[in-house]
């Protein structure tokens, strides 16, 4: 059971880094708009710099 | 491919503009080359955009789009005098000493691909540091510097596009809605984090047991869980925390005292539990109950804010700028923020009151439709007050301001407006109250089971309470509301139906009787030739070219009808063209003087022809060629959409302001029995009343423009998509692109929508009357407690998203 020391503490860490992570994409808009991102992978123009 | 793209492709490019869709006018076609292809455009705005378009490498646009462009308009941008620092500074919120940032109203976003296409058209500008636009609040956020690019030139840059983009007020920049929905995501994100651990750690202490466990792993796993429950509580629930001690201080009973209440027992009485080192721990269920009733609040929100955006149609009603009259003589231009009161301002014809004020001229013509609801123009005379965002008709007029800003009457309706909106839907507050009343009689019941426990079982009495605490659900009451409205919305809003009042959702399915407005609503402005007589033995298709021939050059409806008839075919060029306004048209064609036009204007008086006097005849001096009957266009659909609705049992009327014969040509038309003719909005209001007042529920469908009065008396109200902003804002439901063949299907998905939901509610009261008394008698262990909680609430969730499933979409 000693590997639980290891592992419970693993696990809280990576729940940490995904919630900063999630709290990152909120506070940067990535959930504002829902409709253009759909469409960027059919444009097929050649300028992709940003 | 998009759906739009196929569209054009076969209707052919020929009839209709490449860029905004609209029908070509006859006569010399503007080309362009789009992509490498030669376009047809209807105009040279539209080719401007075009061109600008292509100049900027942005042609997939056309790919993408699923709707028409929209067509540019020659309206004056004034974009220079945005410039003006008085007016720079309420717009504009600087970041740093370089960059700015302001938020844009933008008219005429329609589908992705007009968002696709502003972000690229602005983004490859030197100077722009970020653009971000949200379609269905038609605003774009943007950021740049202020050395390499100036605000008027954004707004030039956007109207060559095609789009006319006004700045808002920068409060527009610290979005409520924003912040709100925000913060919400996140804490439901955190009770869902934190319920997922809590019930991976309980699920060890149920499954696991005394004997597998030794005590020490056993303190530990519950230790964990509290851990794992902390910031649910102490973070996602404070809504409920917040709320409850709002309405203790106002000394009312609201939903959020007793769900604060049952977080607080359950979690204190978990870690009494736990430092006490026997029984049981609910921490997992203390964070399913937090996390079912956030996702239950965020749906809510979410359907609010939806209605929210359209508010902002409102912004636009009244013109950025005033034109001010110095002492002097001189007009100044200034931002409508720095009118004041005794102001006097100058409005050009076809300007837009900026204020209230009193007229100084004689008399001047204005149009209060987007306000009042009347189409015709009104007359004021010297002393009348004029009310800002009503357009001037026949003017110039001078003013003397007398209320500016949040005083004016337009600002009042706004806020009623919003006010409105902000209102959260009856079904959802009627849920909520069931919701509270709920938990009340759970704490009640609680302590009635603590109370009768410590007469038999001291030990057991507070563990069962617990139990019954946890096992009771008000989840299912409070999801069952907002689940099934979302869905539902979501689903309509995917038919190009938007429902901009929530709670139209239960009328519309009671509805009983629709009263359609005709003009605009079931038939187009266009005009069409419906029966062609010819007289004196002249062929159909030579009556027809000659007709056209004089017709080509003319804008009146009946002329555009006529020559649309012989729309592609070869057309003898007529010469010397002269228009009579109201009577016809005379021209010289292959050297004939042909008459178009009402029949004593055609025929001057020289022949007698009987039941042609509702036709329009073409003739030369010799006598009468051919008459043409025109009829009003229907709009596509509107036939099926009547019967449709007749068929779910609906009684279909039609009121209009028009004359009988054309309200009655229409009705027979569409196959309705019921209309009434030369209807005032009074008349109309009338009617709804005596129909109300006999228990019908009476859905009004109209353009918006004369039809505010009727929608507002009507128990559900529906604009068509381009009717009146106002109008819109006003209405209950809006229908895109004015698809009448949505509403039957609309009703009977509001049907099944209330349908379910009582289905819902049900189910929460059945689950909650087994499941309780089992737990007051002690039979019920905590995970089972756990699992009939959470599985409560998702069935409720599961049952929601059967709304529109089995429903074919229009």
């Amino acid at each position: 059971m000693n590997v639980l020391l290891v592992m419970i503490p693993l696990s809280i860490l990576l729940l940490l880094g995904a919630a900063a992570a999630f709290f990152w994409a909120v506070d940067h808009d990535q959930f504002d708009d829902m409709d253009t991102p759909g469409l960027l992978p059919l444009d097929d123009s050649t300028h992709h710099d940003d | 491919m998009s759906a739009y793209a196929g569209t054009i492709a076969t209707a052919g490019a020929a009839e209709c503009c490449w860029h905004c869709g609209e029908t070509l006018p006859a006569g010399e076609i503007i080309h362009a080359r789009i992509a490498g292809q030669r376009r047809s455009m209807c105009c040279y705005g539209c080719r401007a955009a075009a061109e600008w378009i292509e100049q900027l490498g942005l042609a997939d646009y056309y790919r993408l789009r699923t709707e028409p462009a929209p067509k540019p308009d020659a309206r004056e941008v004034g974009a220079s005098a945005w410039q003006r620092p008085e007016i720079f500074r309420h717009v504009v919120r600087d970041l740093d000493a370089d960059r700015r940032e302001t938020m844009l109203l933008i008219e005429g976003v329609r589908c992705a691909a007009c968002v696709w296409l502003i972000e690229r058209a602005l983004g490859a500008m030197p100077g722009i540091v970020s653009i971000q636009v949200n379609a269905s609040a038609r605003r774009a956020r943007v950021v740049w510097r202020d050395a390499e690019i100036t605000l008027p030139k954004i707004l030039e840059t956007l109207s060559r596009t095609g789009y006319h983009a006004s700045p808002l007020d920068s409060q527009a920049l610290n979005d409520v809605r924003r912040r709100e929905s925000r913060d919400a995501l996140k804490r439901l994100l955190v009770a869902g984090f934190g319920a997922m651990q809590a019930m991976m750690y309980a699920a060890v202490l149920y499954f696991g047991g005394n004997e597998a466990l030794d005590p020490s792993t056993h303190e530990l796993f519950r230790w964990l869980g509290f851990l794992a429950a902390m910031p649910v509580v102490f973070y996602s629930a404070r809504p409920f925390f917040t709320g409850a001690m709002r309405s203790l201080r106002a000394r009312q009973l609201g939903m959020d005292v007793p769900v604060a209440l049952a977080i607080a027992l359950i979690y204190a009485a978990s870690l009494i539990e736990a430092l006490r080192g026997g029984g049981h721990v609910y921490f997992d269920s203390v964070s399913m109950f937090v996390f079912f009733l956030l996702a239950g609040r965020y749906l809510e929100m979410r359907a609010r804010h939806r209605a929210g955006d359209l508010t902002d149609a409102l912004a636009r009603l009244t013109p950025p700028f005033a034109d001010l009259r110095r002492d002097d003589g001189t007009i100044e231009r200034i931002g409508i923020h720095e009118l004041r009161v005794g102001h006097q301002v100058h409005v050009s014809e076809g300007g837009i009151v900026p204020a209230d004020g009193a007229l100084l001229d004689e008399q001047c013509r204005v149009d209060e439709a987007l306000l009042s609801g009347e189409s015709a123009p009104v007359t004021r005379r010297r002393g009348d007050m004029l009310i800002a965002g009503s357009v001037l008709v026949e003017g110039p007029a001078q003013l003397r301001i007398e209320r500016v800003g949040a005083d004016t009457a337009l600002a009042g309706i706004a806020a009623l407006v919003e006010r409105a909106q902000a209102e959260r839907p009856q079904l959802a507050r009627a849920g909520e109250r069931a919701a509270s009343r709920f938990v009340m009689r759970v704490m009640i019941l609680t302590a009635l089971t603590a109370i009768a426990w410590s007469y038999f079982d001291p030990s057991r009495a507070f563990p069962a309470a617990l139990a019954v605490l946890v096992v009771s659900c008000p989840c299912a009451f409070a999801l069952a509301v907002p689940a099934a409205i979302t869905r539902s919305l979501a689903v309509l809003a995917r038919w190009g139906v938007l429902v901009v009042r929530p709670d139209a959702i239960q009328s519309l399915a009671e509805t009983t009787h629709v009263v359609f407005d005709k003009t605009g609503t079931l038939t187009q402005p266009d005009l069409t030739v419906s029966n062609v007589e010819t007289f004196n033995g002249a062929s159909r298709e030579s009556a027809l070219r000659m007709a056209a021939s004089l017709a080509r050059g003319s804008r009146h409806p009946a002329a555009r009808a006529i020559a649309a008839m012989s729309a592609g075919d070869h057309v003898e060029q007529a010469s010397d063209v002269r228009s009579q306004s109201g009577l016809g048209l005379t021209a010289f064609v292959a050297g004939r003087e042909l008459r178009l036009g009402r029949i004593d204007f055609a025929l001057a008086g020289r022949a007698d022809l009987h039941d042609c006097e509702d036709a329009v005849l073409l003739a030369d001096d010799t006598g009468p060629i051919a008459a043409f009957w025109l009829t009003e266009k229907l709009q596509p659909g509107a036939r099926q959409a009547v019967d449709a609705l007749g068929a779910q049992g609906l009684q279909v009327a039609i009121a209009s302001g028009d004359s009988a014969s054309k309200v009655e040509d229409v009705a027979s038309r569409l196959g309705i029995s019921q209309w009434r003719a030369r209807q005032l909005p009074a008349d109309k209001l009338a009617w709804l009343a005596d129909l109300r007042a006999n228990g019908a529920c009476v859905m009004a469908v109209g353009d918006g423009v004369n039809d505010a009065p009727v929608l507002a008396g009507a128990d559900v109200a529906v604009a068509v998509a381009g009717s009146a902003e106002l109008a819109q804002a006003s209405s209950d439901i809006v229908l895109v692109d004015g698809r009448l063949g949505s509403l039957a299907p609309a009703r009977t998905l509001a049907k099944q929508t209330l349908a379910i939901l009582q289905q819902n509610q049900r189910w929460a009261l059945f689950y909650n009357l087994t499941a309780v008394p089992v737990a007051a008698l002690g039979f019920v262990p905590p995970w089972l407690a756990a699992l009939g909680m959470s599985m409560s609430s998702v069935c409720v969730i599961l049952n929601a998203l059967r709304i529109g499933r089995e429903e074919a979409t229009p």
